[in-house]
């Protein structure tokens, strides 16, 4: 097993000296887990450390590097427990037993097998020339014809003379595979020499481990293992055995990537040739040589691959780029929406479905839906402008009708004036809405609408300051009473803390009060939440580009008159809104809370808390959920990092691990509750929404499967989480374990309190 | 140092479920380690193969398959005619013919059909719905009963229909049923759980956990394979060890590469090589990934995949 870089760390002398290089010794020691750094970089690891390291921190399988393809690398048995990271290869065969004219067609069908699939290039990467004869200069001519398609090489030679000629005239950066027990010590000189890779082929996987152990004891550790044997069923066999055998159970001699020769096994039989490639896709060859590669067989092989080798742990996302739909040209209407996958799928498809001519515009908002991206303020009319600039629409495109997504309809003022000369026009909400729309071609009459709309002039809007706003654009805040009032807190007290969820922009009814300033639904949900214990509100007012200040300063002030200085977390990608709030806000109960920076994009938002005094919540991601717990703790430490060079107590960072949803990313739940122990092992505080953990859960399962989960993240040390209070069962969890945690005295009505 | 394999099989074993009777009966599952991993342990049975009979042809255009079928006028003598190909494990008669959308044949008709394809051949049958649910769960009863004491399978029951199904097919029948999830782990497991406790017997049920053709979001596929697969041997988790059937067919012929014309696209060349190259990938992968059974057009991926499975076995 290769070392995490938390492992290595906790050898590490932790004295963030930055002699290396490096900002902390965390952040050398991940480096040092990824292999980009060497451990002699730090002069003050100890020697005995430095032993235990450097056998262990070699990854379970090497990476190997050939003609710029990378193989091998891989640090998982099954996709589904992190992601396949090289991709397997391909090489058609010729032999010197073939002739003139038979090399000349292979070659010439496998150089017209060059293709784009979804962005990515599918051709033939290898050449792999066998040597059956023991001519040296009829195989150097040979070889040489091979090098001159541009493709790797792949020398299949067993007789050492041979390989020497071949060697002179293909000129390095091939596989040589030619290692055999009998005569590894003649291939393994001329593969040092050259500077080649080496293969290693045995009859058995005992003599072709031995042949490795004797190869690595000579110094070559720069190998490829080729397990083709003698059967279909003895080479499946091989290449199962020798990469778990590397990767579950820590034999370091099979550590390397493979080859499959798929031509041997299936005997001239292009159909089961498919076959077996398909099968060895799945299960473990790095390198499959073919006969030969047909349409035929390229186009579901190569979309296998692209398949099985997708990293699961990134958001599907499109291209954001301009997709004309059923013949759209630049006379054709625009419709907008977000690089979610399953988004685009469905709105192309209505697209599709509608018969209408329309240019998808298609906007990156980090892979997320459109009411979700708008929340987090990746998708707004900074973001969409961008595109535009990026896509150049304006030139490529004549017609200025734009449709948006109808579930953000609040964006259209905000849009229209960031792209003047557009006629931006609310579509549906739902895309299965559009097909009906198009053809009723009821944007039309709306667009001009809003070519007269901003034909108009646009009225120059001066800055006004905080408090210019706040007298004249902030409705005086009526005192209504709610039967609750906030309990009062000491802001130093160890109790759990709750953020109440549930003023949050996302939800209709919160949205238009927003947007109307309409005190009562705001003020409702604040006095249930209240009542139920929540200990700070989260007041969540969506992006909010455009009145952001005034519309953050009016909830702040509604909330804090009405409840007895209530406690609140900012939330909002408006940076702008949240300085306005901190501007209005009364810190009685416990500091403002800025919801919140990341690792990527938000960082600022540090800066933001940190110059307002202020809390901040740090996502422990960049821009996309963290790979692992090493990642995760990089993060972590560069924004604590950052936050103290601010001035900031380390105590007013809380960190989020990012909670993830059980149904779908089981396996790594545990992953989370240990990254928990290891920001409270730092002494730091820990928050996030708990309540992702249980989406898409049945509504009777969700507060058994979250009280559970919270109960067992406090057991690990996190200090906060962002939930629903009027969950009873959560509650009531957390007043308990605060009670076994000895951050509350017990008394008989603990649950009333 | 010689090396040493660690090789053992698991604590779980997929349930062995039985199709058909007498002689051409055959059993899927029971094994207790991955697919091929003969080195683990035997493979208990292997991977069985079936070909799928239309009740009409419509569509089926390429030359290799009407040449096949050349002289068959009904479903039971395209049945005759696959089931004396060698290497075929069991008959799938797909009923699209039944759809209402389309020629909206009558479920009475249709089970007629496959009564007499019943008494024409003496393979394992297994039924394909026309995928409009209400129309389905007609279907399925009248061919549930028109095949009673022949032990087929049923394709498939739904989280919205398992009830119906599920009661008709295995309870009032005797059949076993497919329990059909599109790639949710979760959702395939709670379907099993539901099934059972309409108390359909865990050994009458045989999964379809998602299908899809590869480079159309096959990864989900696989790793839904993988996932279910580990869940069943490695956790013993008795409401996933349902052994597993993939309709190949019906999903690779109908993509780009199968149905682009040589016209359209000659670069690709023979339409109907394209269509079997599909098939055979699919397959391929899908038994590797943890398919007890697949479901074939083409007699050339019948015979490519044949020999696959019998030389990994």
């Amino acid at each position: 097993m290769a070392l995490k870089g938390l492992d290595i760390f906790k050898l590490s002398p932790k004295k963030n000296c930055k002699e290396c290089g490096l900002p902390t010794c965390m952040a050398f020691c991940m480096k040092v887990a990824q292999g980009s750094v060497s451990i002699d970089k730090c002069p003050y690891f100890s020697e005995e450390a430095k032993a235990m390291l450097s056998e262990s921190t070699a990854p379970a399988m090497k990476t190997v590097t050939v003609g710029g393809h990378k193989l091998g690398g891989e640090t998982v048995l099954f996709r589904h427990e992190k992601t396949l990271v090289s991709k397997n290869l391909y090489a058609v065969s010729v032999s010197t037993d073939m002739s003139e004219a038979a090399v000349d067609a292979a070659l010439a069908q496998m150089a017209a097998i060059d293709y784009v699939r979804i962005g990515e290039r599918m051709h033939v990467e290898f050449v792999q020339v066998a040597n059956t004869q023991s001519d040296p200069a009829a195989y150097a001519a040979l070889v040489k014809k091979a090098a001159a398609t541009g493709r790797s090489l792949i020398l299949e030679c067993w007789d050492a003379s041979c390989a020497k000629a071949a060697l002179e005239v293909c000129g390095g950066d091939v596989i040589l595979d030619g290692a055999t027990p009998e005569n590894w010590e003649a291939m393994n000189a001329l593969a040092k020499e050259a500077g080649v890779v080496l293969g290693v082929w045995a009859e058995n996987l005992s003599d072709l481990y031995d042949t490795v152990k004797k190869l690595e004891a000579a110094g070559n550790k720069n190998l490829v293992l080729d397990v083709t044997g003698a059967t279909p069923k003895q080479t499946f066999a091989n290449a199962v055995l020798v990469r778990r055998g590397a990767l579950r159970d820590g034999e370091r001699s099979f550590g390397y990537p493979s080859i499959v020769n798929i031509a041997k096994i299936s005997g001239g039989d292009d159909r089961l040739a498919t076959a077996y490639a398909s099968a060895f896709t799945e299960k473990y060859g790095s390198i499959l040589v073919m006969r030969n590669m047909s349409y035929a067989q390229a186009l579901p092989l190569y979309g296998l691959r692209q398949n099985i080798y997708t990293d699961p742990q990134k958001p599907m996302k499109v291209e954001s780029k301009i997709y004309p739909i059923n013949g759209a040209d630049e006379n054709s209407p625009c419709a907008l929406t977000v690089d979610f996958a399953l988004t685009y799928f469905l709105v192309s498809g209505e697209l599709e479905r509608s018969g209408q001519p329309v240019n998808l515009i298609i906007t990156d908002a980090s892979g997320m839906s459109v009411l979700t991206a708008w929340a987090a303020g990746k998708l707004s009319s900074g973001s969409i402008k961008q595109t535009f600039e990026q896509l150049d629409v304006e030139n490529k495109i004549k017609n200025r009708t734009l449709i948006i997504p109808g579930k953000v309809a609040v964006m259209k003022g905000e849009i229209q004036e960031k792209l003047p000369g557009w006629n931006v026009v609310v579509g549906p909400a739902e895309a299965v809405q559009l097909p009906k729309y198009l053809k009723d071609k009821e944007y039309e009459a709306a667009a001009s609408v809003a070519a007269a709309a901003a034909a108009a002039p646009a009225q120059e809007q001066p800055e006004l300051t905080f408090r210019q706003l706040l007298e004249t654009r902030v409705p005086k805040i009526e005192i209504v009473d709610m039967g609750v009032t906030y309990r009062g807190r000491n802001p130093e007290s160890k109790a759990f803390v709750t953020i109440g969820e549930r003023i949050h922009c996302i939800a209709p009814a919160i949205r238009k009060a927003m947007d109307e300033r309409d005190p009562a639904p705001i003020l409702k949900r604040a006095a249930e939440q209240i009542a139920a214990g929540a200990t700070y509100l989260d007041v969540n007012i969506g992006p909010a580009e455009k009145d952001g200040p005034e519309r953050m300063m009016w909830a702040v002030k509604l909330l804090q008159e009405n409840f007895n200085n209530v406690p609140l977390v900012l939330d909002t990608a408006n940076k702008k809104a949240i300085e306005a709030g901190i501007h209005v806000y009364n810190r009685t109960n416990g500091k403002p809370v800025v919801n919140s920076a990341d690792a990527g994009s938000r960082l600022s938002f540090i800066d933001l808390a940190a110059a307002n005094d202020a809390i901040c919540i740090a996502l422990c991601s960049a821009d996309g959920i963290a790979k692992d717990n090493d990642e995760r703790m990089m993060h972590c430490e560069n924004m604590l990092e950052h936050g103290l060079r601010l001035g900031m107590q380390a105590d007013d960072l809380w960190f989020d691990p990012l909670f993830l949803v059980v149904k779908g990313m089981q396996e790594k739940q545990l992953e989370i509750l240990e990254a928990i122990k290891m920001f409270s092992d730092k002494g730091l505080k820990s928050t996030g929404g708990l309540s992702n953990n249980s989406n898409g859960a049945p509504k009777h399962v969700r507060p058994v499967m979250d009280s559970a989960l919270l109960a067992m993240a406090m057991m690990q040390g996190l200090t906060s989480a962002i939930i629903n209070p009027n969950d009873r069962r959560m509650m009531e969890t957390i007043k308990a374990c605060d009670i076994i945690k000895n951050n509350v005295l017990y008394s008989d009505s603990f649950l009333e309190l | 140092m010689p090396f040493i394999p660690k090789t053992k099989p698991f604590p779980g074993a997929v349930h062995a479920v039985t199709l058909g009777t007498g002689e051409k009966a055959i059993t899927l599952g029971g094994q207790n380690v991955l697919p091929f991993y003969t080195f683990d342990a035997p493979i208990e049975n292997a991977p069985k193969l079936g070909i799928e009979i239309s009740d009409s042809a419509e569509g089926w255009d390429v030359p290799g398959l009407a040449e096949f079928y050349a002289g068959c006028e009904t479903m039971a003598q395209r049945a005759q005619k696959a089931a004396a190909m060698p290497g075929v494990d069991f008959l799938c008669l797909n009923f699209a013919s039944a759809d209402p959308n389309g020629a909206n044949r009558s479920a009475e008709a249709c089970a007629a059909d496959a009564k007499a394809v019943a008494g024409a051949v003496d393979m394992p049958l297994v039924i394909m719905g026309c995928k409009n649910m209400e129309k389905d769960s007609l279907l399925f009863a009248k061919i549930s009963e028109a095949l009673q004491g022949q032990n087929i399978l049923v394709l498939s029951a739904k989280s919205e229909d398992y009830k119906t199904v599920g009661a008709t097919v295995a309870l009032a029948y005797g059949h076993k049923v497919g329990a059909e999830t599109a790639d949710d782990i979760n959702l395939a497991k709670q379907l099993n759980i539901m099934l059972k406790g309409l108390s359909v017997k865990p050994e009458s049920i045989v999964m379809n956990i998602g299908t899809a053709a590869v480079g159309y979001g096959y990864e989900y596929v696989a790793s839904t394979l993988d996932r279910v697969r580990a869940a069943a041997l490695a956790q013993a988790d008795a409401d996933l060890q349902m052994p597993i059937i993939a309709p190949v067919s019906t999903d690779t012929w109908a993509v780009k590469e199968s149905t682009a014309s040589e016209e359209d696209v000659p670069a690709w060349g023979s339409r109907e090589e394209r269509g079997i190259h599909m098939e055979i990938s699919t397959a391929a992968a899908d038994l590797v990934g943890g398919a007890d059974a697949v479901i074939l057009r083409h007699p050339a991926a019948v015979e490519a995949i044949r020999k696959f499975i019998d030389q990994l076995v």
